[in-house]
């Protein structure tokens, strides 16, 4: 009777399910997780350090106990890390995680109109609705993502780096062609190191430090801290404080709430999807959904001004990476991200291992993995809107204070990655050029999206056309990469449409 | 068009025209595929086309002429302590060394050297146990 199997096949999903929440619903289990969470919000909210770096640092604990609680301690540092990188992007200026750039955009505008408060809340509900989502996504449609994120090949990453950086003009305000040039600019340092198709060593000068390329972190920080620092210090006689001492509320409004729901949840199906393609994660997501949310809004100008839907926007797209990346890596034991590459071989440690087997094997594993994961979203909201108000009194601390802490911690960070000091001359060269752009108003984020998308959009390129024996036109056969091309195509033609568009219907 | 446009522009050009340049040194590519020195020479050349742009055209509005550069004095001030810092990186002791550091900043900064020493050597403090012992970053 094909009711009966029904019947029972849901029967035994429910039992997975239940035996899945029992397996966590264990003090230890969620000891763990809480203690993971509250690391990883340290991890996250000191510039930096790196979700990355927290779940690599702790795995080792994690030998020592069951899987369950391993587990529960490094989702925890991952789902903790990754919200904890947008408070220092709001009260500072400086991105905690490289995940939080686009949180800068909108967040710290917002902390210098002296609603520090809502965009520490914002920043904690968004996160919280982003990583819910995505784990939705994860526990219902985990197959068919996965499986489409499997047809990428080098052409179709080709093409989404392609479309990431056809949105350095959208990200760019009003100065569109220095917005061009920073992001050529960060492309080209993204040249230096070997080369990578035939390691043939560019621009490194002799030096064996640069042979790995330039590391993007100490250039985040210095670009988006120390040059932060510096401009303040340069602007220090005009008696202005760094930000406003004003924490103002932390919950939006009602309307508010209604205004920001739209971009909250294209954010997280924008950031889900992104997560879920291999070495795509939340740093690429947050900036394609803030500037989705721009370009859907009936008021793009205050976007990168204090926009609540652009801040919501980035801020629940570079959380529901996590649920993409977790996605990819549960179902196809694929990498989604760095931590999830950590994360992989935490499974393995604990004898768990990570593809298509563990969903016909270990149901209820997956779902204990799914139930952490909202365990931990639901706490790191509630810690982001508790702690809203205390960790806003940064902004109390003296000017002088707050900068040389900024410097000290930016100055380690950078040389903790490698133990190398090429890092922190690299972040102090990009901290000077960042005080240099800021002050020629050349954006920033172009810059940084060419440093990250170029080595993916090179080697992704240069791989497809091995594999399509050098036919240029060859390429145009791929289905995926055409939708890329001709979204590309869009996204640069926009600006011109939108005005012929304005043009011909004027407002009244 | 500002004089920071033209500054820029000019410096970007140069970027530009350098990475064209040195993408003729690179090994060619073979059979049809893009070499060492293809994307080297498409971004310099996008590059340059658009610092000529900006050379011609310029961005800003009327309202921002001059480029404000107020501050200059504690601005090199400080860069000239970081790269100081930065040239003593490995010589004697991190705590030391820091410590020392963020006092001269904070006092340069325009704090009284009381509570320059105290909350350098705090904050020194606090870092140096956090990577040092928490972390095992090797510092010295």
């Amino acid at each position: 009777m094909p009711g009966s199997d029904f019947r029972s096949e849901v029967r035994a999903l429910i039992a997975e399910i239940l035996a899945g929440l029992a397996a966590i619903l264990d003090w230890q289990v969620l000891g763990f997780l809480a203690v993971g969470v509250s690391l990883g919000a340290v991890f996250g909210s000191l510039p930096g350090l790196t979700a990355t770096m927290g779940v690599a640092v702790l795995t080792p604990l994690t030998f020592w106990v069951s899987a369950e609680q391993g587990l529960a301690m490094l989702l925890g540092i991952y789902c903790g890390a990754i919200p904890a990188g947008g408070i220092p992007a709001i009260l500072i200026n400086v991105p905690g995680t490289p995940a939080s750039i686009a949180t800068t955009w909108d967040g710290y505008a917002l902390t210098r109109k002296g609603s520090a408060g809502l965009a520490l809340g914002v920043n904690a509900i968004a996160s919280a609705v982003g990583q819910l989502t995505s784990i939705m996504f994860l526990a219902f449609l985990a197959f068919p993502i996965a499986r489409f994120a499997l047809q990428f090949g080098p052409a179709e990453y080709f093409g989404l780096a392609l479309l990431g950086i056809s949105l350095m003009a959208g990200v760019s305000g009003r100065h569109v062609i220095k917005g061009m040039l920073a992001g050529m600019l960060g492309l080209a340092l993204a040249l230096v190191g070997l080369d990578p198709m035939t390691a043939y060593p560019r621009y490194t000068f002799g030096m064996s430090e640069f042979l790995d390329g330039i590391s993007f972190v100490p250039v985040m920080i210095g670009l988006f801290g120390l040059g932060e620092v510096l401009i303040q210090i340069s602007e220090r006689h005009k008696a202005r404080k760094s930000a406003s001492a004003e924490i103002g509320r932390i919950l939006p409004s009602a309307p508010e709430a209604r205004t920001m729901a739209g971009a909250t949840f294209s954010g997280a199906t924008v950031g889900t999807m992104v997560g879920a393609i291999p070495a795509a994660g939340g740093d690429i997501g947050s900036v394609i959904a803030w500037e989705q949310a721009r370009r859907a809004s009936k008021d793009k100008d205050s976007f990168g001004k204090g926009s609540l839907r652009g801040l919501a926007a980035s801020c629940s797209a570079c959380n529901a990476a996590i649920g993409g990346a977790m996605t990819t890596m549960l179902t196809l034991g694929i990498p989604g991200d760095a931590v999830s590459a950590i994360l992989i071989g935490a499974l393995l440690i604990h004898g768990i291992q990570p593809g298509p087997l563990l969903f016909a094997g270990n149901q209820s594993f997956v779902f204990s993995i799914v139930f952490l994961l909202v365990f931990a979203s639901l706490l790191i909201m509630a810690v982001g809107l508790l702690g809203a108000r205390p960790l806003a009194r940064i902004l109390n601390i003296p000017p002088p204070w707050l900068w040389t802490g900024i410097v000290l911690f930016g100055t380690v960070g950078a040389y903790a990655l490698n133990n190398a000091t090429v890092d922190v001359w690299a972040m102090y060269a990009a901290g000077l050029a960042g005080f240099l752009f800021r002050k020629a108003r050349i954006p920033l984020g172009p810059l940084v999206l060419g440093l990250i998308l170029g080595p993916m959009m090179e080697s992704n390129l240069r791989r497809a056309l091995i594999l399509s024996r050098g036919d240029w036109l060859g390429l145009l056969t791929r289905p995926i990469l055409l939708v890329f091309l001709a979204a590309t195509v869009l996204s640069l033609l926009w600006p011109l449409i939108r005005r012929k568009l304005a043009s011909t219907n004027p407002q009244p | 068009m500002t004089r920071a446009d033209s500054i820029a522009g000019g410096a970007f050009l140069a970027v530009g025209l350098a990475l064209v340049a040195s993408g003729w040194t690179f090994p060619p590519g073979v059979g049809g595929l893009p070499g060492a020195g293809f994307f080297p020479q498409a971004i310099g050349g996008l590059m340059g086309l658009l610092a000529v742009g900006l050379l011609l055209k310029g961005e800003s509005g009327g309202e921002d002429r001059r480029p404000e550069m107020s501050g200059t004095r504690q601005v090199a001030g400080t860069a000239a302590l970081l790269f100081a810092y930065l040239l003593l990186w490995g010589t004697g002791f991190f705590a030391v060394r820091t410590a020392v550091f963020l006092a001269l900043l904070l006092r340069f900064l325009g704090q009284g050297w009381l509570s320059a020493t105290g909350y350098s050597a705090a904050l020194t403090a606090f870092v140096f146990l956090a990577f040092s012992m928490g972390l095992n970053v090797s510092l010295e």
